[in-house]
């Protein structure tokens, strides 16, 4: 017996195969009587139904928070949270917000500065110079 | 190859029959009895439990008539059943749970696969013991479709690869850790403690209480034990015999005791090693039985194609040669090519701190495989590692699999090519 096998995990890529939307669970907290909470309580009346019957991937939870700012916090499946206070919006700016949340990936922000991210090896190879011809100093 | 008969195997997943067999063999430490008056053939009604009864469900009158029946002669009252909670929540309460219908949703589940199953498959052995309530019997529907079609694809792909390669690559793609992965990126959360009060869209289970290990099902040899005893078998042929699992692992030692049921023989060799992988793992493939027994055949083939088969496992890094160029000679001698011969290709810096030497290994005017390395020796070695890899790994392309004849005008099945296997020196 000369091979001997070293034991690897598959790496799944979301998107390749299947795609899990990575908003698990959408927050959403209110308060009856503050005015910064007017635009949320407007949203959650005429908007939010018909947003959550569009997305039923997500779970959503409605709470009131009394004498609070409302804000909405994502819940993502690698386990991070995402909060956006919507003190003072409009039902469409805070739909805005619904949206940015359902599709965030629940990552830190980070700086992409390469065209393309991949985990197969180029088609090209890597250029070596031991082949070819070689230079002419 | 055998067709799999899993209509057959996994019937009673569909239709529950509380035959008598079955209510010998539950465990004793759980003593519900069957009432005589389940008469309700849904899926989840005629359970054997007076208890699970007592639903407030609008759509289950006939059950509240029943529960206020007064008891039978030689009948046990719910009181005398059980004093305690339920193990588990009850399966009506899956239809009012957020968390189970965003899951559903979030896997693009069909709609022919009931919220009620998916809580079912949420249930781990070790939470609630009783067969028709935890997900051991959906987990090894799972668990045989998802390794039918992971090997077939595998050797279908790599008709090549040797036969340690090939069980790596099953762990790979089907093992406890990868499929353990997979529930945590579909992001299931599990319950602190399993119980009647728990969401029933958490993973329930409990690391401390006896569950079932897929790898331990099936037939296992009856000579199996003897080995096991005598630490023979442990080669990779005695592997491909006597393993008891597509991962070629033997376990009839530690299949010995009851994992189902429990009598305070907490030995080493029951103790699992990490049990919410386990947990996890059995909640996939018992989700992967659910998609097979409700949507059928070619629904759980895409589901596994879908979110297994596309995962990503770059085989060439599983190889570990022992004499690389030793079992090189002998596969161009098997296979009638001339002798390999190393032949330096090019070198830069042989009197440097840093040389480098490229190598390439030649059978007769055919270039098998070329490596660099930092001294000639090492730049054979992995130039004939680099051959061996290149032989072993050869694929036909997208080829058919047997499981592409299940379909109703499918072209009859051309034999594929299969190697004869590896080089043994």
């Amino acid at each position: 017996m000369t091979i001997r096998a070293l034991e690897k995990i598959s790496v799944g890529q979301n998107g390749i195969g299947s795609f899990i939307l990575q908003c698990k669970r959408l927050d959403i907290h209110y308060c009856d009587h503050s005015g910064s909470s007017r635009g949320m309580n407007a949203f959650i009346k005429t908007h939010l139904s018909k947003f959550a019957q569009t997305h039923p991937a997500i779970e959503f939870a409605v709470s009131p928070r009394p004498r609070k700012h409302p804000v909405m916090i994502g819940h993502y499946i690698n386990g991070r949270q995402k909060s956006i206070c919507v003190a003072n919006m409009e039902p469409s700016q805070i739909l805005k917000k619904a949206e940015l949340l359902r599709d965030a990936s629940g990552d830190k922000v980070k700086r992409v500065n390469k065209p393309v991210t991949s985990v197969n090896e180029s088609v090209r190879g890597i250029w070596s110079p031991y082949h070819g011809n070689g230079m002419a100093v | 190859m055998k067709r799999l008969r899993l209509d057959r195997v996994a019937s009673q997943l569909l239709a529950a029959t509380t035959s008598p067999a079955a209510r010998l063999s539950r465990p004793s430490s759980i003593s519900r009895s069957i009432p005589q008056t389940c008469r309700h053939a849904s899926l989840y009604n005629t359970q054997p439990c007076q208890r699970r009864h007592q639903s407030t469900a609008a759509s289950q009158a006939p059950l509240e008539e029943e529960l206020f029946l007064e008891p039978q002669d030689g009948e046990p009252t719910p009181e005398t059943l059980r004093g305690g909670p339920l193990p588990s929540p009850h399966p009506s309460r899956a239809a009012s749970s957020a968390k189970l219908a965003a899951l559903h949703a979030r896997l693009s589940l069909s709609s022919k696969i009931p919220v009620e199953t998916l809580a079912r498959a949420l249930v781990d052995p070790s939470a609630d013991a009783h067969p028709k309530y935890n997900n051991a019997n959906l987990a090894y529907v799972g668990s045989t479709v998802l390794h039918y079609y992971a090997s077939e694809s595998l050797i279908a792909r790599y008709p090549r690869l040797p036969m340690s390669i090939l069980f790596t690559a099953m762990k790979g793609y089907a093992g406890n850790p990868a499929l353990h992965q997979v529930a945590r990126a579909w992001g299931v959360e599990s319950a602190a403690a399993p119980g009647e009060e728990v969401d029933p869209g958490l993973l329930q289970f409990d690391p401390m209480k006896p569950t079932v290990v897929m790898n331990k099902w099936g037939y296992v040899r009856a000579e199996t034990i003897e080995s096991q005893k005598f630490k023979s078998g442990k080669g990779l042929s005695g592997r491909v015999v006597y393993g008891s699992n597509p991962f070629g692992e033997s376990s009839a030692a530690k299949a010995l005791p009851n994992f189902e049921v429990d009598d305070g023989r907490n030995t080493k060799t029951m103790l699992l090693q990490n049990a919410p992988a386990n947990a996890h793992a059995n909640f996939v493939r018992a989700v992967i039985g659910a998609v097979h027994m409700h949507c059928g055949r070619d629904a759980s083939k895409n589901f596994v194609k879908s979110h297994f088969l596309s995962r990503t496992l770059d085989l060439s890094n599983l190889f570990e040669f022992e004499l690389p160029t030793r079992e090189l000679a002998r596969l161009c001698a098997r296979e009638n090519f001339e002798a390999p011969v190393a032949r330096l290709e090019s070198e830069t810096g042989r009197l440097s701190r840093t040389p480098v030497f490229v190598v390439g290994i030649y059978s007769g005017r055919d270039k098998l495989g070329e490596a660099p390395g930092p001294d000639l020796d090492s730049a054979r070695v992995a130039a004939s590692i680099n051959a061996l890899k290149a032989w072993y790994l050869y694929s036909p392309g997208q080829v058919s699999v047997p499981s592409d004849t299940f379909a109703e005008d499918a072209a009859p099945w051309k034999p594929a090519y299969v190697d004869i296997g590896e080089i043994i020196s």
